[in-house]
C-alpha cells in the first residue's frame, strides 16, 4: 500500500499544516508517495520539511518514500540550486528527471540545503553564509551593516538547537525572495528542522510536572520560547532564543516555531499570522523559521 | 602586570576550525577550560582577554566563555579578568549573558578610554566602578568624600564591586584593576 501525499502548489510554513495532515497518522501506516508534480514553488522551510519527513521515516525503519519530481522544469532546477535534490536521493526514491544543475548560492539563495548535526556544522554554516548574507542584508533589504553580524548569531543559535535539543540531525536553508502575498516587500528567510524528539519531550523530564494536565506542545514551546527555559539544568541555557528575539525585535522579524502539533510565533506588527496554533496536524521534529524583512527606506 | 590571552589564537588551539567565529557552547566550553588552565599556573592576578581578532561570538559561546569563567572563579581566588577589542555585537552577546547571570566584567574599549563595565550594575556601583578608575585607589571614606555620598552608600557599593571582581580590595582600600 502506498499512501500518496500531494506536495502544496506553493510550500511555505502554512502550507506544512496540509502537508502533515495529508501524510495522517504518524508513522505512516504505509509507504508515503510525496507526488510534487504540481509544485511551483516551495520556500526553504518547504524544502527541508520534505527532507525532515523523509529523514523521521527513515529513523522509524520505515520503506524510504517515493518523489515525483515537479513538472516544472524551473522548478526543479530551482529545488536543484537550493541543494534540495543533492539530499533527497539519499532519502527518497526519487521518480522523474532531476536537473544536473550543482547547488550554489548564488542569486537569491543564500545557503543552500545542508545538513546540521554537529557543532562543526554550525562553524560551517555560520562562516560560510556572513560575507554573502552582508550584501543581502544591506543592498537589498536596508539593513545597517551591523545587522550582519546578529543575523549570522540568530542563524547559529538556530541551528544548535538541532545540536543541543534535537537528539538527530537536522537542515538549514537560508533564501531570499519577494513576500508578495503576504508582505509585499523582499524578505531573507531562515529555516531550521529537525526530525528530533521535539520540545515536548525535550523538555519534559523537567518542566512536564510544573504544567501538570497542560503539558503539550504548546505549552512547550510557551516554556521555550517565551520564558527561556530549557532542558538543562545550567542557568545559563536558554538564551540563544533570546538572542533570536532580541534580533528580531531590533528588524521587526518574526520568528514561528513548530513542534509537533503546535506552532508558537512572535509576531511584528506587520504580520497578522495567528500567535499561537495547537491542535495542528503532527509533524515529526521541530521546524523554526526566522524572517527578516526589507525595511522601511526611513528605518 | 597583565597577561593578555589572544582569544583567537585560542580558538585555533582549541577546536580544529578554519573560522575566527566563536560560535557553539562546546566550541565556548573548550576555550574556557584552557583559558582556566592557563590562568591557574599564571603568577600575575589580572587577565585581559583579547578579542580583537575574533568574528562573531554568538550568545552560546559568550555564556560558555565569559560568563562560566566568572562564576567557575573561586571568590578566594585573586583573579581578575578584563576584556578587549570587542565589537558592538560581541559587547551587546557578553553583556545580555552576564545581565543573565547577575554578573558584571571590564572593557577596555580604546588605548585612553577608562574602563567600562559589561553586564548587571547597580547605579552607584557603576559610578563608584567610574570613581575609582578615574582617581585611583581608595578607601570608602574617601569615595564617599569624592561622590558626596554618606559613608556606608560608598562602602555598600565599593563592596558590590568587589564581590564582582571589578576592583581589587585590600584591608578596607580598593584598587583599580591594572589595565597595563
Amino acid at each position: 500500500m502506498t499512501r500518496v501525499v500531494e506536495v502544496p502548489t506553493y510550500f511555505d510554513d502554512r502550507a506544512l499544516d496540509h502537508f502533515a495532515q495529508a501524510i495522517g497518522s504518524w508513522p505512516p501506516d504505509s509507504r508515503l508517495l510525496l507526488d510534487a508534480r504540481a509544485a511551483k514553488w516551495a520556500s526553504p522551510y518547504g524544502l527541508i520539511a520534505m527532507l525532515t519527513a523523509a529523514q523521521a521515516v527513515a529513523e522509524a525503519g520505515l520503506e524510504p518514500p517515493l518523489l515525483t519530481v515537479p513538472a516544472s522544469e524551473d522548478v526543479r532546477r530551482y529545488w536543484a540550486r537550493a541543494g534540495f535534490f543533492h539530499h533527497a536521493v539519499d532519502l527518497f526514491e526519487i521518480h522523474g528527471k532531476v536537473p544536473r544543475t550543482v547547488p550554489d548560492e548564488e542569486s537569491d539563495v543564500l545557503l543552500t540545503v545542508t545538513p546540521v548535526k554537529a557543532s562543526e556544522d554550525v562553524h560551517r554554516v555560520v562562516g560560510k553564509i556572513q560575507e554573502r548574507a552582508a550584501k543581502i542584508l544591506s543592498a537589498e533589504l536596508g539593513l545597517q551593516a551591523k545587522a550582519t553580524m546578529g543575523f549570522a548569531m540568530a542563524l547559529s543559535e538556530a541551528c544548535q538547537n538541532i545540536v543541543e535539543h534535537a537528539g538527530t540531525s537536522g537542515w538549514v536553508a537560508v533564501h531570499a525572495y519577494s513576500w508578495r502575498r503576504r508582505l509585499g516587500r523582499r524578505v531573507v528567510v531562515i529555516a531550521v528542522s529537525d526530525a528530533g524528539v521535539g520540545f515536548r519531550r525535550s523538555l519534559e523530564a523537567t518542566q512536564a510536572s510544573r504544567y501538570g494536565d497542560r503539558w503539550h506542545d504548546a505549552t512547550a514551546l510557551e516554556a521555550a520560547l517565551l520564558q527561556g527555559v530549557s532542558r538543562f539544568r545550567d542557568p545559563g541555557r536558554g538564551q540563544g532564543l533570546a538572542g533570536i528575539k532580541r534580533y528580531l525585535a531590533r528588524w521587526q522579524g518574526k520568528i514561528s516555531i513548530r513542534s509537533g502539533s503546535a506552532r508558537l510565533s512572535i509576531l511584528p506588527v506587520w504580520d497578522d499570522d495567528v500567535p499561537l496554533q495547537d491542535g495542528l496536524p503532527y509533524f515529526p521534529g521541530s521546524q523554526v523559521q526566522i524572517v527578516i524583512p526589507q525595511q522601511d527606506a526611513g528605518a | 602586570m597583565i597577561h593578555t590571552i589572544q582569544v583567537d589564537l585560542v580558538l585555533r588551539e582549541t577546536v580544529a576550525t578554519p573560522y575566527r567565529d566563536l560560535v557553539t557552547r562546546p566550541t565556548g566550553a573548550a576555550v574556557r577550560t584552557w583559558i582556566q588552565q592557563q590562568v591557574s599556573r599564571l603568577a600575575c592576578h589580572t587577565t585581559l582577554l583579547d578579542f580583537s581578532a575574533v568574528g562573531l561570538l554568538d550568545f552560546s559561546c559568550a555564556d560558555e566563555i565569559v560568563a562560566k569563567l566568572l562564576l567557575g572563579t573561586s571568590p578566594d581566588a585573586e583573579r581578575f579578568f578584563l576584556l578587549r577589542g570587542l565589537t558592538e555585537d560581541q559587547r551587546e552577546a557578553i553583556d545580555h549573558v552576564l545581565d543573565h547571570h547577575a554578573l558584571a566584567i571590564a572593557e577596555l574599549d580604546g588605548p585612553d578610554a577608562p574602563p567600562s563595565v559589561l553586564g548587571r550594575l547597580n547605579v552607584d556601583a557603576r559610578a563608584a566602578f567610574r570613581a575609582v578608575a578615574e582617581g585611583g585607589p581608595g578607601d570608602a571614606a574617601g569615595l564617599a568624600s569624592r561622590l558626596e555620598w554618606p559613608v556606608e552608600r560608598a562602602a555598600d557599593a565599593l563592596q558590590t564591586l568587589a564581590l564582582l571582581r571589578l576592583v581589587a580590595a585590600e584591608g578596607g582600600s580598593y584598587q583599580p584593576l591594572a589595565v597595563a
